[in-house]
This record gives C-alpha cells, structure tokens and sequence, in this order.
C-alpha cells in the first residue's frame, strides 16, 4: 500500500462486542457488499467506481462498494439534501444528469465509457470538472460542474470515513458507548485504542 | 390518526419540541394549562435510537431542502436546527453560556447592529432557573461577563487531549481560558449519569449525560398533562374573522389534520418559523401573518464557525471527550483598537473523521481530494482543533423567504440568503489569527483553515416598536394578540457565545408571561 498508516494492526472491529448492539448493526452492515442498486443503472455505477476511488485515493473494492451503496441508497431514498444552491438541481437529476456527461467525456476524449480510460485521463476530466473548465456540450445543460464534484466528493468522504476499515487505518477509536473514555492527557490511551507501531 | 384532544381547543399549541418548545411545554402544563405539541419529526429513545455512529446520525438535524442564495450561502443540515422532540438540544455540543451585556445593547454601545427592548437583568433570574434546572457544569469561577460562576456543578474533570493543548497555548499567550459551562452532568443528576467522554455529543447522547429537552423537559410536560405529537409537520396557522389564530393545520403520513387552540407558540426555529408565517397568509394579511412590519425572516443572522486545524508532532486523537471543553472569552467585548465592532468566543473543539475530512476537502479555493486528502486523513490523530463562535451583525437583506419550490406537502420551500458584512469578515480574521497563535504556542504546525457557520438566529426580532420588530419582548406578536414566537429568531443580534441558554432562558420568561396572562 502506497499510503501509511501508523496503526497497521488495529482492527476497530476488534471491539465491537463493546459497543450497544444498535451502533453494532449500522457498523457491520457497512462491510456486506451489496451488489443490487435501487438507483444506479450499471453504467452509472461504474463510472462512479473509479470516479470515487480515485477520489478517495483507494482502490480496495469492498470499500468503494459501501461508498456507492451510500450513494445509491442517498438517491433511492431520495429524503431532503439539507440545502441546495439556487440554480443547482435536485440530488436525482444532478447525480443522473452529471454522470451522464462524465460518460460522454470519456467517448468524447478516446471514444470509451469513462469509466475504461486510463487513469491520468480520468483525472484530468475530474480536475477540469471540479474548476468548472471542462468544455460545455449539450449533456451540461443545467449542471453545474463544481456543485456536482462538490456533491460527489461530499458523498464519497461521508461514505468513506464511516468505513470500519478506514477507521482501523487512521487510528479512530470508533464506537464508545457504553465504555466511553477515561484516560485523557495528551500521550494517554485507553486499553482499547490504537497504538502507533514504530 | 387519534389524539386527545382532536376535537378541542386547547388553550396552547406549540410548534416544534426543541430547546425552547420543551421548556414551553414543561412550563404551561405545570401550569395547569392544556397544552398540544407537534413536532414534524420522530420521538427516539436515546438508548435504543441513537448511535455512536457520525454518518447514519444526522438524521438528527433538519434535513428537508433548502434553498440557499447569496455569494457564500452558508451551510443548513447537520451543523443547524434538528427534527424531532428535543430539536436541535439532541445534537447540540452542551455548550451553555450566557449572554453578555453587552450583547443586548450593541446599538446604544458600538453603534451597530439593534438594542433588545431587554436587559440582561430580565433574563438573569431565567439563566440561573435554567442551569439549575438541567444542572449546568462549569468553573467556580467564570471570568467573563455578568456571571462569574459558581455553576450550579462542578466544571469537567477530566478534559480532553485537545482541551489541554489548548489550555497549554493560552497560557503561554497570557489568554485566560476557562473550563467551558456545558449542559453536561459531572455527576449524577435526577438519575442520570455523568459524561463518559465518549465524545459523540453531537450524534445525541446515549447516556443521557448531556441535557436534552427529549429527556428533560417533555417527560415532565408529559406527566403534568401535555401531549405530544411526533411527526407532524405544520404547514398552515389558521386565522379567524377577528384577526386572531385559532389554531394549525399539520400533516401526519400524507393525511391532514387540525388542532384547534387559544394560543398558538411558534418555536420552529429560524426557517421554518418565518417559513410558516409567511405562508400562511390570507386576505386580511397578505404579506403573512405578524408581518405588518414587513421584517418577518428578515435580518437572520449566524455565527461565524472558521475551524482551524494544527498538526503535532504528538498524538492529540481529536475523538475523546467532549468536543467541546475548554474556552476564552477575551475577546468577547468590542475593542476599538481591533477595527471592527464586537467580538467572539474560541472553543478548543473536537472533531470525527468525517466532521474533519469534509471540513478539509473544502479548507482551500479549489477542492482537496485524493492522495492529498488521504494523506492528511492518515494522519487524523495528529490534528488539533480550535473553533470560533463569532458574533455576525444583522442585515435586512439576509434572509428567509418562500421559493418557487414546493415540498411534498405542497409548502414552498425555504428560501435562505445570506452574505458576510464588512465586520463580519473583518471579524473573522482576528479570531483566525488568535486561533493559530494558540495552536502554535501549543506546539502545533498550523495546516488549514475551514470556512464554517454555526447557529441560527433572528427572522422574527423582538421589539417595543411594531413598525420594525415582529414581536414584543415576550415573542408575543404585535400584529395578533394570540400569537407567539419563542425561539432564535426572536434574537435582535446574535452575541459571540453559543444561544442555546438564551433561547431556553427567553422561553422561561414567555412561559411566565404566558402564564400571567392566562391567570388574569
């Protein structure tokens, strides 16, 4: 792995018989794979596979999977996005509409779905998106490139940190109840927190 | 659905079960008076409801959409007003200041912003009730303000790793910091227990160590006669051919109904107050009801929420403890050398991984993400936090108004523009710089700085003069004898502390009032 971590054997699952049997349920429904969309269609879905794990900077399918499964339940689900820009669409049409333009920018740049151009093509698409410089064709219509990267990477950072194994990674000490925390002093730990390896 | 009384009309209805909904409902039925609260969201049981769990809690906060405008709209959703009975006190940090003076009389001291038509000497019996009716914990001496303290428990012991450093940073800086009052237990308390340290506060508390008007005032309300209806949504106040309100109209899983009363209390926060208002507008009042002064949702106001992020070459691990436990409060009160009006409080402020992640992905012009955001990620327990409540000056031109939008109960959506003024900007930069001069002489490397708003206050101002308030200082309103308004958007101006006391405080005072009224 191209990334450190200072917790290489920390398992944050490890504790899980500690935590009240309700936090437990959300936590481990994150790690079934769940392969049946209610929203995405197949295409969408790949696009975001790589689109998010190239966000996230991780490739490890099971954790790109709960991001989209996060996704699509968002848009299935379909409840109130908090706030919205004027101007900016609703949740649905954005996601629906935006990855469809994603698509077309890969057939546009080498006549393939995004999703199967290599990686520094990729990227170069979602800088000029997340800029708002990528060219206008009629599949823009209406979506704002920046809010539609914002929306994106703001439900793949959402996904992506409430995965036990990035919670492992970083050193989070995840669920606390009914525990909580005693030992408080800089430098103090608990029994059950990470500890850095040297 | 079946209720009680659905076919009387009860002397009281209040709208929305949060921080001064509860207060209103435990006080009215103790009372003795009839009282009906519907609130549009759930009724949780801490224990079995809430999770130790950032992402699937959100579900506390308000999320229905809004539509935001303006040049840097500020964020709504989970940082805002919660859903359900207890309201935004379920997923509030427990922080519990007062008001200065000062903060009531801005007009007549700096020149700007608009004095109360009250002084703090009106609410400080209401302060004291409140902190001693959730027993608050805080220092035995508080250095700022009116009240120095002692709370009525004792302050927190032990902090948090983010809470020393800052401690640390301020005293090599010669800032005086204090342990921060909060609607937390130090010990236990009619039953509950003290704070764990578990640190998810802002996901709801499962001890029920923190304060919550669920837990503490409803359950008395209950008892002393008030029913309580979950999910709810009120979308209409009904007017009768006098001018008064004589009741709402509220919708339970796609069905309407209505509830009739004497009295009807808006407490549905600084959105959906005005939102209400204004949409339930008839021929006798166009523009909305109380609104003949035209400054129904105008003038909403924020606190300015910048977080700075400084690395250390120790672990401070930002997820223990309560986010938030230790503050300063010296550079609350204007000072003329500074070259803006009004001041600010800074909290040392714990964080979550996703609460921290998304703060950073935003923390510069252009969108942190990948290797880079991974990167800072990884190194999650080296970060240390302080935030900023900073004190934001009413405009006219901020504010709540109805969208072209419509919900699915056919209501307009909210409308919300906002925009920073001079000061407010001026302002933020001042506690910025503080901020990462205490990080630095904590020993950290200071990294990045996050734009963030917290708070929402006015829309509805109290005032003695009809042609540019809403309500009386008793959120009574001026246009519609039986119609009252009892929560943030009653604020004039917004202060540079945490609202919560103030709000419950104000609804403390109305509910006497009320009371009185009822009485004569």
């Amino acid at each position: 792995m191209k990334n450190h971590t200072y917790y290489p054997t920390y398992n944050v699952m490890d504790e899980q018989k500690e935590w009240d049997s309700h936090t437990r349920s959300i936590v481990t429904s994150r790690l079934q794979r769940e392969h049946s969309h209610r929203f995405l269609t197949p295409v969408e879905a790949e696009t975001l596979r790589v689109w998010c794990a190239l966000l996230m900077d991780d490739h490890r399918g099971d954790i790109i999977q709960a991001i989209l499964t996060h996704i699509d339940q968002t848009l299935a689900e379909n409840k109130g996005e908090g706030q919205r820009k004027v101007n900016v669409p609703p949740l649905q049409k954005l996601l629906r509409q935006g990855l469809k333009a994603i698509d077309e920018a890969g057939w546009i740049a080498d006549s393939r779905p995004f999703f199967q151009l290599d990686e520094a093509a990729q990227k170069q698409i979602m800088r000029q998106i997340s800029d708002a410089s990528y060219p206008l064709t009629e599949a823009w219509e209406g979506i704002p490139q920046k809010a539609l990267f914002h929306k994106l990477l703001q439900l793949s950072v959402e996904a992506y940190y409430s995965h036990p194994l990035v919670w492992s990674e970083i050193g989070f000490g995840g669920p606390a109840y009914p525990r909580g925390y005693v030992r408080a002093d800089p430098g103090q730990l608990d029994p059950w927190e990470a500890v850095r390896k040297p | 659905m079946k209720w009680r009384h659905e076919h009387d009309a009860v002397d009281i209805v209040i709208v929305g079960a949060g921080a001064a909904g509860g207060v209103l409902a435990k006080e009215l039925s103790e009372a003795g008076l009839s009282v009906v609260v519907l609130d549009a969201g759930p009724w949780r049981d801490p224990q079995k409801d809430f999770a130790s769990d950032e992402l699937s809690m959100r579900s506390l906060a308000w999320e229905d959409t809004r539509i935001v405008d303006g040049t840097e709209p500020f964020g709504m959703g989970s940082h805002h007003s919660g859903r359900g009975i207890g309201g935004g006190t379920q997923n509030f940090t427990g922080v519990f200041l007062r008001f200065h003076e000062s903060d009531f009389k801005t007009k007549s001291i700096d020149g700007v912003g608009e004095d109360w038509p009250i002084h703090y000497k009106d609410l400080e019996p209401y302060y004291s009730r409140i902190e001693k009716e959730i027993a608050v914990s805080g220092p035995k001496h508080f250095p700022w303000g009116n009240f120095n303290g002692p709370y009525p428990y004792p302050e927190r012991d032990p902090l948090s790793p983010n809470a020393y450093l800052f401690q640390k940073g301020c005293e090599a800086l010669g800032i005086q910091s204090a342990v921060t009052p909060l609607a937390i237990l130090s010990a236990p308390f009619e039953g509950r227990p003290p704070c764990t340290n578990r640190g998810f506060c802002i996901e709801g508390c499962m001890p029920n160590a923190k304060f919550s008007t669920l837990i503490v005032h409803i359950p008395k309300a209950v008892q002393a006669g008030a029913e309580i209806l979950p999910n709810c949504m009120v979308t209409q106040i009904e007017v009768d051919t006098q001018g008064h309100v004589n009741g709402v109209l509220f919708v339970n899983q796609g069905t309407t109904y209505r509830q009739r009363a004497k009295t009807v209390i808006l407490c549905a926060h600084v959105v959906e107050t005005p939102r209400l208002l204004l949409h339930s507008a008839t021929p006798q009042f166009p523009d909305g009801l109380a609104n003949s002064s035209g400054w129904v949702g105008r003038s909403i106001m924020t606190h300015s929420s910048n977080d700075v992020y400084a690395k250390f070459e120790q672990e401070v691990r930002l997820y223990k403890g309560t986010p938030v436990l230790a503050s300063t409060q010296d550079f609350y009160e204007t000072d003329p050398h500074r070259g803006f009006a009004r001041g600010y409080t800074i909290h040392s402020h714990g964080s979550r991984p996703i609460d921290m992640a998304q703060g950073i992905s935003k923390a510069s012009h252009e969108p942190v993400w990948g290797p880079q955001l991974r990167q800072i990620m990884l190194d999650y327990n080296y970060y240390g936090r302080l935030t900023m409540v900073g004190e934001v000056l009413p405009q006219w031109d901020n504010h709540i108004s109805l969208s072209a939008e419509k919900d699915e109960n056919g209501m307009p959506r909210a409308s919300v523009t906002f925009n920073y003024g001079d000061n407010d900007l001026k302002l933020i930069d001042h506690a910025v710089e503080n901020m990462k001069l205490i990080l630095k002489a904590a020993g950290g490397e200071v990294a990045y700085v996050v734009s963030d708003t917290q708070h929402l206050m006015g829309g509805c101002r109290m005032g003695n003069n009809p042609a540019t308030s809403v309500v009386n200082s008793y959120g009574q309103s001026h246009d519609i004898p039986n119609l009252f308004i009892c929560d943030a958007s009653l604020f004039v101006t917004s202060s540079g502390g945490n609202p919560t006391n103030t709000v419950m405080a104000l609804a403390a005072r109305t509910a006497d009032y009320i009371i009185e009224l009822a009485s004569s």
